[in-house]
């Protein structure tokens, strides 16, 4: 059977983030990283901030209304693809 | 150690250690005119020691390390003791300081405001810091520049300048030679020689100012000045900085401080002369 | 000996007001030399010092809580690899004290992240570790080799991304070494030190840092294995720690280990022969830094090597590093 993975910010790893003109940097206390990142990165942690435990298609749902994201399965599939990477880095994590 | 001196540079010091005496003399005569600082507690420590015993004496090998030493640095010969013992403080401070954001950048200073001009060796910003030190800017380092972790200053680090091949011809005919170091031929980067700086820049050693422009220079090209964006400069000064992941949030927050307040460009010179029109215009267009 | 001086002021950290500028750069270089630095910082907390002393002092601390964060995100990171096969991470030395909030753990710096397997594991985990980004140091035959035949850990791995090594051990001894500890026993003993996180239990800490610093190396960094032990010894039971010693047979070396921590560090204690010579080449550090006592120092070396593997083996061994132009330190 197809186990929905979800997601969430454990609030330990929450970043510092900066705006610069063309990026976005996060610094990320635990593991002394900087990571770089553009769209649609910052709004995705953004929307995930308050610590809740999500599917790809919450998430959706949160973006949704504050962005126009386009062709849905295109997004669902983009913010899947952004959430494994940020999993890997240990910015967000399996719950 | 047998020879020993302390020195000290903007705000760190140093206690040098040598197995030989002609590395410790020829420093002491260089920083004659640097505060006195004998029997000080030092920062760092420096040794300057054979490599092995025979090497003592016998075609003399200078290891260089202290309280921060590389395992592979290459060993160097005793008449280029001087150098040895300059890098020797370069790796301490580039391993060790921990109160700054050390960037690999000269910086110059006038009417209050700071130029800091970053780039590889070779890129011109020591020869460039060095001439216009001459020409109404204060000096305030050649290697690195301590940015203020709190108040986002720039603060000086004025050693002795270290020019290499071309560019010891170009700042001799300037300054003159009684404020040049002794020539040291054929190092691992060629020919060396260093310039004292000027009696101000030591009296004002411990004075920082806060940074108005970032150049990215670059010498041998057709003169070209491209304006660098936010994150460009970012990643390029977390590479020139040696202390930056140490430092952790302080660097984060000292370095996105600094990017998003002081303006950046590259520019491209092919003369000393090319580079100074661009720096004139850009200063006063952004200061 | 400035060394001498060191474990002085960590015994008896008052002493640390009366030094004078001259004894206080000694006192630092060796302190920076024998990485206890960050140690002797939080020791002499609360003592008059010298203003220029301070902000060196900070500085170290600051390094320490840095290497200490560090470490348990490596310690995260290596438990979330491991999740998916299983296998509980059981971490060693440094991380450990960090993990568990010891004293121990206090101005520590850790380098790589020491971990405890099966054995039975080891392909499993080397697998799980290769999946979640880290790789091979180097592609050394030999090296490769005389690690898995002869060794109790797999050749050292590193994190492409963050560049920090891991050390993938099954027991705490290499495999040629005589004192044979009981891997199951340890593994089976461990306990919990936070989320996902195991260290020894507080008996086999002190075994494994006073195997470590007697059974196997050369004594480099003894004086900051010595005061791991000094302080993990006051968490212990001493009949308990004395009962646990022999079945991993490494009853002499934590005797030994008891007395020289008691000597350097703590009330004083009788010494034999053995241990005067020990002590002499822990407290081999000159007031620049630099090591002295050439001779004993690689005795201990040669040492080493002989407690690790046979006579015939260790010639090998030393030939084929030797050609490598390798030299100890």
């Amino acid at each position: 059977m197809d186990r929905i993975k979800r997601y969430r910010i454990d609030p330990r790893d929450a970043c510092l983030t900066c705006a610069l003109d063309d990026l976005t940097l996060l610094y990320h206390g635990r593991s002394g990283q900087t990571h770089m990142v553009i769209s649609p990165v910052p709004e995705m942690l953004r929307a995930m901030q308050d610590g809740a435990t999500l599917t790809v298609n919450d998430l959706w749902h949160r973006l949704a209304q504050s962005y126009d994201l386009g062709d849905r399965d295109d997004a669902l599939a983009q913010i899947g693809a952004q959430l494994e990477a940020l999993e890997a880095l240990g910015l967000v994590r399996a719950a | 150690m047998k020879h020993s001196l302390t020195l000290q540079i903007g705000p760190a010091t140093f206690r040098i250690g040598s197995a030989w005496r002609a590395p410790i003399d020829q420093l002491a005569d260089l920083y004659a005119g640097y505060p006195d600082r004998r029997g000080a507690i030092a920062d760092f420590t420096v040794r300057l020691q054979p490599t092995n015993m025979l090497r003592r004496w016998v075609r003399p090998s200078i290891f260089i390390t202290g309280d921060h030493g590389l395992a592979d640095a290459a060993p160097m010969s005793l008449p280029h003791g001087l150098l040895a013992a300059e890098m020797g403080m370069n790796l301490q401070m580039a391993l060790g300081w921990r109160r700054h954001l050390l960037l690999h950048a000269s910086s110059v200073e006038r009417d209050g405001r700071v130029l800091v001009m970053t780039g590889e060796s070779g890129s011109g910003k020591s020869t460039l810091a060095a001439l216009l030190g001459e020409r109404g800017w204060r000096l305030m380092g050649d290697e690195f520049a301590l940015l203020d972790l709190d108040k986002g200053a720039i603060l000086p680090f004025p050693r002795l300048v270290s020019l290499k091949n071309q560019a010891i011809g170009v700042v001799q005919h300037v300054v003159g030679a009684q404020r040049m170091g002794p020539l040291l031929r054929a190092t691992a980067k060629g020919d060396i020689r260093h310039l004292v700086p000027r009696p101000d820049v030591v009296a004002r050693m411990a004075q920082g100012a806060m940074p108005a422009l970032l150049l990215f220079p670059r010498f041998g090209h057709a003169a070209a000045i491209r304006p660098v964006g936010q994150g460009e400069a970012f990643m390029r000064l977390t590479q020139a900085s040696t202390n930056y992941v140490a430092l952790g949030e302080a660097g984060f927050v000292a370095l996105t401080r600094f990017v998003t307040g002081v303006p950046a460009c590259a520019i491209d010179f092919p003369s000393g002369e090319a580079a100074f029109e661009m720096i004139d215009r850009l200063w006063d267009e952004g200061v | 000996m400035s060394a001498a001086l060191l474990v002085r002021v960590l015994r008896n950290p008052a002493a640390a007001e009366h030094l004078d500028a001259a004894q206080w750069n000694a006192l630092i270089a060796a302190a920076k030399a024998e990485r206890l630095i960050a140690t002797l910082a939080w020791r002499v907390e609360g003592v008059r010092l010298p203003d220029h002393v301070q902000p060196i002092l900070r500085d170290a601390r600051m390094d320490a809580e840095r290497e200490a964060r560090q470490a348990l995100w490596e310690a995260d990171r290596a438990a979330a690899a491991l999740a998916p096969i299983g296998v509980r991470l059981v971490v060693l030395k440094g991380t450990a004290y960090a993990a568990a909030g010891l004293l121990a753990g206090q101005g520590r710096f850790i380098g790589d992240l020491d971990i405890l397997v099966p054995r039975s594991a080891m392909p499993q985990v080397e697998r799980a570790l290769m999946a979640a980004g880290w790789e091979w140091v180097k592609e050394d035959a030999y090296d490769d080799a005389y690690y898995r035949k002869w060794m109790h850990e797999l050749p050292p791995m590193i994190h492409v991304e963050r560049d920090q090594m891991i050390d993938v051990h099954h027991t705490i001894l290499p495999l040629t070494a005589r004192p044979k500890p009981d891997a199951d026993a340890l593994l089976a003993d461990a306990v919990p030190a936070g989320e996902n996180v195991w260290t020894l239990s507080p008996e086999d800490r002190v075994i494994h840092a006073a195997a470590h610093m007697l059974a196997d190396g050369d004594l480099q960094g003894g004086l900051r294995n010595l005061w791991d032990i000094h302080c993990l010894l006051e968490h212990v039971d001493p009949v308990a720690l004395d009962r646990r010693a022999a079945r991993h047979g490494l009853r002499r070396h934590v005797a030994q280990a008891q007395r020289l921590a008691g000597a350097l560090y703590g009330g004083g204690g009788a010494l034999t022969l053995w241990d005067r010579i020990v002590r002499a080449r822990l407290l081999a550090r000159d007031g620049w830094g630099r090591e002295t006592r050439k001779l004993l120092v690689f005795a201990f070396y040669l040492r080493s090597h002989w407690l690790r593997m046979p006579p015939l083996m260790l010639a090998r061994h030393l030939w084929t590093k030797w050609r490598k132009g390798h030299r100890p330190r």
